[in-house]
C-alpha cells in the first residue's frame, strides 16, 4: 500500500488488482479485537471493579487482557507493516497530519492505544514486573489504589477503543473507490464484530464464573447487534445506487454468497448466538466452542468484506 | 417436472452451496441424534447388542426412496437428471470390504467422524485425521490405483435394470426386505441382552 | 490429560448439573434422515456424501504447497479444475452444515464432552491408534469404492444404485468379519 496517496496511478482510484492479501484482514481482526479487549476492561475499570489475586489473571478488572490486547495490536502493526509497499517511509505518517487521510487517522489513534493498554497492565502489574522491579512496588500500589485514575483510565480505555473499532471499518470506508466499501455502517460493523470476539474471548479465559456468565451475556448482545447491523448493511447497499447494489449482489447471489452467510454469518454468529443463548439461560452447558465459533467469525468477516470489497468497483457507470 | 431445483435454474451456483450448509445441518442433526457421534453406539452394530446403524440407515434408505418414487410417479421429480455414481462392481467389492474393515477399526465413517469431532469426541478428531492422511496417501499413490479403479465398469446402472423387473416392484422388495431386517435385528438384540443377563431370560 | 477418561460425569457449571439426554429412537431418526436425504435429491437432483470434501480439502492443501504437482495428479486434478476456489464445493458446504448440525444437537441435548469413545478394557492410546488406522484405511476404501457410507451405501441405496448395494453388502460384510479381530478395542 502506498502510504500517501495522492496520484490517479493510486489503485483505489483506479481499482484494477488485487492489492490486499492476508496481511490487512488480519491487522483489521486485530485491530477490531484489541478495541473490544479495550472497551470491555475499560468498563470494568470505570465501574471500580478490582482484581485480588497476587497475579495477573484474565479477568476483566486484571492486566491479563490487556497485555493480550498489547500483543495482538503489536502482531496486527506488523501485519500492517508487511503490507506496506515503502516500509522505509513509514515515519512519515507521523510527521504530517492528514485531516482527510484514514492512514493518518489510525497512525494516530495507535499512538494513544499504546499509552492506554501500558496504563491498563501498570493499574495491576504482573508479577513478572513486580517480581523483577521491586522498587517501583510502592509506586504502583499508590496508582493502583488511586480510584480517580482508574477510573480516568477506563474511560480514556473506552473512548479510545471506541475510536479503534470504527477506525477499523473507516478504513475501507474513506477509499470511495470501493463501493461496498463506502458504506458508514462499516465502522459500527467492524466495531461490534471486535466487540463480540473480544467479549467471546473474555467469556471463554475469565477465572470468574459470575463474570464468565456476563460475558456470555453481553456476548450475545454484541452478536445480536452485529446479525442487526449486517442486515443494516446488506439493506443499505441495496437501496442505494447501481454500483451499490451490485456491490450487494456479491453476498446475494455472486462470489461471496457461501462463504458469507456460512461462514460469517451461520457459524460465526447465528450458531455461537444460539449456544450461548440456551447457556446463559441455563438450559445447556457453555462449550468452549462458541467463543471459537466468534472469533473464527470475525476474522472470516474481515477476510470476506476486504476480498469482496476489492471486487466491487465503479466501472460501466 | 420442476425438481431437482438446482437443475432446473431455481438457484445458482453459490446460492447451492448456502443449499448445502442447510442440508449439511438437518444431515449432522440427524446423525447426531441417531447416537452416530459416538464410535460405541456405532459398534455395538457388529456385536448385535444395538442395531441401531442398520436401523437408522435402512429407515433412511426407505424413506427416502418411497420419497423419490412418489415424486417422480407423480411427475415432480426428473430421476434422469439425479446423479448416479456410475457402477465399477469390482471397485465397489474392494471399496465396501475395506470400508467396512476400516469401520469396525476406527470406529467412524467420515460422516459420522465429522459429527464425533464437533461433539468433542478426541476419536473422532484423530479419526479425520487418520482420513486425511489416508486420502493423501491414495492420491500420491494414484498410479498404482488407476488399474484397479477402471475394473468392473458397468456404467449407470440401476436394480431394476439389474433385475429386469420395474422399479416400483424392487422398491416394494426393498421394503419388505428392510420390515423382515428390523424384525429380525429387534430378535436379535432382545437375545443378545438375554444371553449377556440370564437372570432376565428366566422369567 | 484427566479429561480424557472414557466414563467422565455429567457436565457441571456452578450451580447446574447436566444429564445427556439418550439418543433419539433409530426408526424417528432414520425417517428424519431419510427426509434430508430427499430433500437433497428435490434441490440438489444429488445425494449427501462425506469423503469428498476431504478429497476437496487435501487437493487445496497440496495446491499451496506443490501447485505442479497437485494439477497434474489425476485424482486431485478433477477437485482442483474448478470455476471458483478449490473448497467452494457442495461436499466441503455440506460438511461444515453436519458440523454445525451435530454441534446443535449435541448441545441441546447436553451431550457436548470431551472424551474417547471406546470399550472399557481399551487403552486410550489403543483407541486413538486404532481411530487413525480405521481412517487411513477407510480413505482408501472410499476413494476405490467412489464414496463413503452417505456418498455410496446411503444415497445409491435410496435411488437403488446397483454399486452401491453392491457396496453397502461388502461394507456390512467386510465389518461383520472383521469385527471379532478388534473385540478387544470395543468390549
Amino acid at each position: 500500500m502506498s502510504e500517501l496517496i495522492s496520484t490517479a496511478q493510486s489503485p483505489w482510484v483506479d481499482p484494477h488488482l488485487h492489492v490486499w492479501g492476508w496481511e490487512i484482514p488480519v491487522y483489521l481482526f486485530l485491530g477490531g479485537w484489541t478495541a473490544g479487549i479495550m472497551v470491555l476492561c475499560g468498563w470494568a475499570l470505570w465501574k471500580g471493579q478490582r482484581d485480588e489475586r497476587p497475579h495477573a489473571t484474565f479477568s476483566l478488572a486484571s492486566s491479563g487482557l490487556f497485555i493480550l490486547a498489547f500483543a495482538a495490536i503489536s502482531l496486527g502493526m506488523l501485519a500492517l507493516f508487511l503490507d506496506l509497499e515503502h516500509k522505509l517511509f513509514v515515519w512519515r505518517l507521523y510527521v504530517t497530519f492528514e485531516p482527510a487521510s484514514p492512514m493518518s487517522w489510525g497512525a494516530w489513534i495507535l499512538i494513544l492505544v499504546y499509552p492506554v493498554l501500558l496504563m491498563g497492565i501498570l493499574l495491576d502489574p504482573p508479577l513478572t514486573l513486580t517480581n523483577r522491579v521491586p522498587q517501583l512496588v510502592p509506586l504502583l500500589k499508590k496508582l493502583a489504589d488511586n480510584l480517580t485514575l482508574r477510573r480516568i483510565t477506563g474511560l480514556l480505555a473506552i473512548g479510545t477503543g471506541v475510536a479503534l473499532g470504527i477506525y477499523t471499518g473507516i478504513l475501507l470506508s474513506a477509499l470511495g473507490a470501493r463501493p461496498l466499501w463506502s458504506s458508514a455502517i462499516l465502522g459500527p460493523l467492524f466495531l461490534f464484530s471486535g466487540l463480540s470476539a473480544a467479549a467471546a474471548f473474555a467469556h471463554w479465559a475469565s477465572p470468574d464464573q459470575p463474570e464468565r456468565e456476563y460475558l456470555a451475556k453481553i456476548d450475545n448482545q454484541f452478536l445480536a447487534s452485529e446479525l442487526a447491523i449486517v442486515l443494516l448493511f446488506l439493506i443499505g447497499l441495496t437501496t442505494s445506487t447501481e454500483a451499490h447494489l451490485q456491490a450487494a449482489q456479491l453476498f446475494l447471489g455472486g462470489a461471496y454468497t457461501a462463504v458469507f452467510w456460512v461462514g460469517v454469518v451461520g457459524l460465526g454468529i447465528v450458531l455461537p448466538l444460539i449456544i450461548q443463548s440456551l447457556a446463559v439461560t441455563h438450559r445447556v452447558p457453555h462449550t468452549p466452542l462458541a467463543p471459537v465459533l466468534v472469533i473464527l467469525g470475525g476474522l472470516a468477516l474481515r477476510f470476506v468484506i476486504v476480498s469482496a470489497g476489492q471486487i466491487s468497483h465503479w466501472s460501466r457507470l | 417436472m420442476n425438481a431437482p431445483l438446482y437443475k432446473f435454474g431455481a438457484f445458482g451456483d453459490e446460492t447451492s452451496l448456502v443449499v448445502a450448509f442447510v442440508i449439511g445441518i438437518g444431515f449432522g442433526w440427524f446423525l447426531e441424534r441417531a447416537g452416530f457421534g459416538n464410535a460405541r453406539k456405532l459398534m455395538a452394530q457388529f456385536y448385535l447388542t444395538d442395531m441401531a446403524v442398520f436401523k437408522v440407515m435402512f429407515t433412511a434408505v426407505v424413506t427416502a426412496m418411497l420419497g423419490v418414487t412418489y415424486l417422480a410417479w407423480a411427475g415432480w421429480l426428473d430421476l434422469s437428471l439425479v446423479y448416479y455414481v456410475p457402477t465399477f462392481w469390482v471397485t465397489a467389492i474392494v471399496g465396501g470390504l475395506l470400508m467396512g474393515v476400516g469401520f469396525v477399526i476406527g470406529g467412524y465413517c467420515p460422516g459420522t467422524s465429522v459429527v464425533s469431532m464437533a461433539t468433542g469426541r478426541l476419536d473422532g478428531l484423530v479419526y479425520v485425521g487418520g482420513f486425511t492422511a489416508g486420502t493423501l496417501g491414495f492420491a500420491l499413490g494414484y498410479p498404482a490405483f488407476r488399474d484397479l479403479l477402471a475394473m468392473g465398469d458397468l456404467g449407470v446402472l440401476t436394480l431394476p435394470e439389474v433385475t429386469g423387473v420395474s422399479w416400483g416392484i424392487v422398491a416394494f422388495a426393498v421394503v419388505l426386505m428392510a420390515v423382515g431386517g428390523f424384525a429380525g435385528a429387534t430378535w436379535v438384540e432382545r437375545w443378545m441382552t438375554a444371553k449377556a443377563d440370564p437372570a432376565a431370560r428366566a422369567d | 490429560m484427566a479429561s480424557l477418561t472414557p466414563t467422565e460425569p455429567a457436565v457441571t457449571t456452578e450451580e447446574h448439573a447436566f444429564e445427556p439426554r439418550p439418543y433419539a429412537n433409530p426408526y424417528l431418526a432414520g425417517i428424519g434422515l431419510g427426509l434430508v436425504l430427499l430433500s437433497a435429491f428435490v434441490f440438489m437432483g444429488r445425494g449427501l456424501g462425506a469423503s469428498g470434501a476431504f478429497n476437496s480439502t487435501i487437493a487445496w492443501l497440496l495446491s499451496l504447497v506443490a501447485p505442479g504437482y497437485a494439477a497434474s495428479n489425476e485424482f486431485l486434478a478433477r477437485y482442483l479444475d474448478v470455476p471458483g476456489h478449490p473448497l467452494k464445493a457442495w461436499l466441503v458446504f455440506e460438511v461444515l452444515g453436519v458440523f454445525a448440525g451435530a454441534v446443535l444437537s449435541g448441545v441441546l441435548a447436553k451431550r457436548m464432552s470431551r472424551t474417547v469413545e471406546k470399550g472399557p478394557r481399551a487403552s486410550v492410546t489403543l483407541r486413538l491408534g486404532f481411530a487413525f488406522l480405521g481412517g487411513f484405511l477407510m480413505a482408501f476404501g472410499a476413494a476405490l469404492g467412489r464414496g463413503c457410507t452417505s456418498g455410496q451405501a446411503l444415497t445409491g441405496g435410496a435411488i437403488l444404485n446397483a454399486g452401491s448395494w453392491i457396496f453397502m453388502m461388502c461394507f456390512f460384510g467386510g465389518a461383520y468379519g472383521a469385527a471379532w479381530f478388534v473385540r478387544r478395542q470395543w468390549r
